[in-house]
């Protein structure tokens, strides 16, 4: 044998002996699974907080070890790899007009309105983040229709945080003055002119904020209350008056789970809002959807004078059509347009 | 022998100048982001690199973008090989529009070869919604992934195997009939040991290309953590999450064997030219 013919051989055997886990993948495994889609900021909630707690709850109860399986992106992308065949059991949706879609795939059967708090596990505020010191000065979303200023927004198109920055802005200009649909119009046009990034998801949106760009990031108020509690957070918060309560549902894909799964998707999903689990989301920054008094476990969090829900704009299906596709899509980017 | 045309050849004045013009052009182009990655690595100490880099998930991407670049060099050097055999050695109908088509992947966007997959084997897609009830759903899995790369590295082992095949002596191979040999035989002992260089250049360029897919990997491979997240996907979502140690030292390791790779290229293609 050559010596070229040893390294190549070498290196073949080295590469087989480094990727065996995936040739031997699968083989022998029986552990319960759960395979877990979720939109992009939950996961660190989930993977640090959520799963080992529940993996504990499991174990204790029926001494099996459950494999967790997960993947994080903007709302609208886990939709639509669900939706062309994801083997997710679980699905953790920006908003609930996601899970609307996949019923209308036929990937979701049940009606899980008849869950509890309508399938919603958590809720947090849409605020936003400016530079140390607010440099500019900026304190509602009024203020942000003032040229000059760079917004960086998550992208309506992927994701479902930037759905629900819509209508926060929406409500933001429409109530305060009863100014209605038009003042939200005016209001959300100047806004909009600003707006220099789109990030494909919230946490997508973060990061090109954190990379130095913009003036403004309008996002969740999770986003900022993390870092908070860990003293790593080095911009500053701004809470509007008037702000939305973004409501996230975890709902069962019922096309991937088999009848032996069942079980076990029902009992996380039930977890989910225990008092464990809800404590935890709001150790992460959440605000608690089964118990409001839990909030005050979180000193971060702020004060809003006049918060609204999606409710307050006639439920998803119609707030996305009347605001997201009629106002925002139709006229808005129309109109901004250079 | 001196190449007349080489020879002929009018260069440009200013020879200087033009050459450092073209490298003050090409540092920030192409030498100081690849730069960066590394000065980002090794900035805050070689243990955070190491700490990124052994973790669980990047372990896991590495290992399965490794295994999956294996498996698509293995399949397409077969495929590639038989394929370039018959383009160059038999007739059949259609063979140009065909021979332009098996080129093609080249030219595709990958994000394209991405959807197309996913809307042939997807469980809504033209086939895939007959093999959805059997349970057999290859988008989103392991399989998914290594059809789009077969798909996107195909060219690469035809376009070094076929060239050699092309000006290979019809000599040999008479020679090889004449003493005797089966046609099998004297493709295993005549045509194979002549097509070695190719081979092996065409696996090595299929297995950097399959490295680093992202593409049309990322539309089919559903970046599962721990299952479907290649090391492309790994960087993507980490740095997406604002993990950039994480996402860099992976690049780290993926811009080092794609270095690796071409490096060896680079001496298998000179050590031949002369011959």
């Amino acid at each position: 044998m050559t010596f070229s013919k040893m390294v190549v051989t070498a290196c073949l055997l080295l590469l087989v002996a480094y990727t065996w886990p995936i040739f031997s993948q699968g083989a022998g495994n029986s552990s319960p699974t759960l395979v877990i889609y979720g939109f992009s900021i939950l996961e660190e909630v989930i993977s640090s907080g959520i799963l080992p707690a529940f993996q504990k709850r499991w174990r204790e109860q029926t001494g099996e070890e459950v494999l967790f399986y997960t993947s994080f992106a903007g709302s609208g992308t886990v939709t639509n790899q669900i939706r062309f065949g994801a083997p997710a059991d679980v699905a953790l949706f920006s908003h609930t007009l996601d899970a609307y879609r996949l019923k209308e795939a036929g990937v979701i059967q049940h009606d899980w309105t008849a869950l509890p708090y309508n399938g919603i596990v958590n809720r947090t505020p849409i605020i936003y983040i400016v530079r140390p010191g607010n440099p500019k000065g900026l304190s509602s979303f009024q203020a942000l229709r003032q040229p000059g200023i760079g917004i960086v927004h998550p992208d309506p198109q992927t994701s479902g945080g930037a759905l629900w920055a819509l209508l926060a802005e929406y409500g933001a200009f429409a109530f305060p003055e009863g100014g209605g649909s038009a003042a939200a119009h005016a209001g959300m046009v100047d806004l909009w002119k600003n707006v220099i990034i789109l990030g494909s998801s919230a946490r997508a949106a973060r990061t090109q904020f954190e990379m130095g760009f913009g003036d403004v990031l309008i996002t969740y108020e999770q986003e900022a209350v993390k870092d908070l509690a860990r003293g790593k957070f080095n911009h500053e918060m701004v809470v509007p008056e008037w702000t939305i309560y973004t409501e996230h549902p975890a709902i069962a894909i019922d096309r991937n789970i088999s009848p032996e799964e069942r079980p076990l998707v029902e009992t996380f999903l039930d977890f989910l809002r225990t008092e464990e689990a809800q404590r935890i989301f709001v150790e992460y920054g959440f605000r608690s959807i089964t118990d409001p008094g839990l909030d005050a476990e979180n000193r971060y969090f702020s004060k809003i004078p006049h918060p609204f829900t999606v409710d307050d704009l006639g439920g998803w299906p119609r707030a996305y059509s009347e605001i997201v596709e009629g106002l925002w899509r139709e006229r808005i980017l129309e109109e901004v347009r250079p | 022998m001196i190449n007349p045309l080489q020879a002929a050849r009018v260069r440009l004045p200013w020879r200087g100048l033009l050459i450092t013009m073209v490298f003050l052009v090409l540092f920030p182009l192409l030498i100081m982001p690849i730069g960066a990655i590394f000065v980002f690595a090794t900035r805050d100490g070689l243990s955070r690199f190491i700490t990124a880099l052994t973790g669980e998930g990047a372990q896991f991407a590495l290992r399965l973008s490794l295994f999956v670049a294996l498996i698509t060099s293995l399949l397409n050097s077969v495929l590639g090989t038989l394929t370039a055999y018959i383009f160059a050695n038999y007739r059949f109908p259609a063979k140009r529009p065909l021979g332009i088509l098996i080129n093609l992947p080249v030219a595709i966007p990958t994000v394209v070869v991405g959807t197309s997959l996913l809307l042939l084997w997807g469980p809504i897609g033209l086939v895939g919604r007959y093999l959805d009830p059997l349970g057999f759903r290859p988008m989103f899995a392991i399989t998914g992934i290594l059809l789009a790369h077969v798909f996107v590295t195909f060219p690469y082992m035809l376009g070094a195997v076929k060239p050699v095949l092309d000006e290979l002596e019809v000599t040999y191979e008479e020679a090889a009939y004449t003493m005797g040999a089966g046609r099998l035989k004297t493709f295993w002992y005549v045509i194979l040991p002549s097509l070695r260089g190719a081979l092996f250049t065409g696996t090595l360029l299929t297995f950097a290309h399959s490295l680093g897919e992202f593409g049309a990997t990322v539309m089919v491979s559903g970046n599962l953590r721990l299952r479907t997240q290649t090391a492309p996907l790994y960087i993507f979502s980490q740095f997406e999450a604002g993990n950039i140690e994480a996402a860099n030292a992976v690049a780290a390791v993926l811009a080092i064997l794609s270095f690796a790779i071409f490096f060896i290229l680079l001496r298998v293609t000179e050590r031949e030219e002369p011959a």
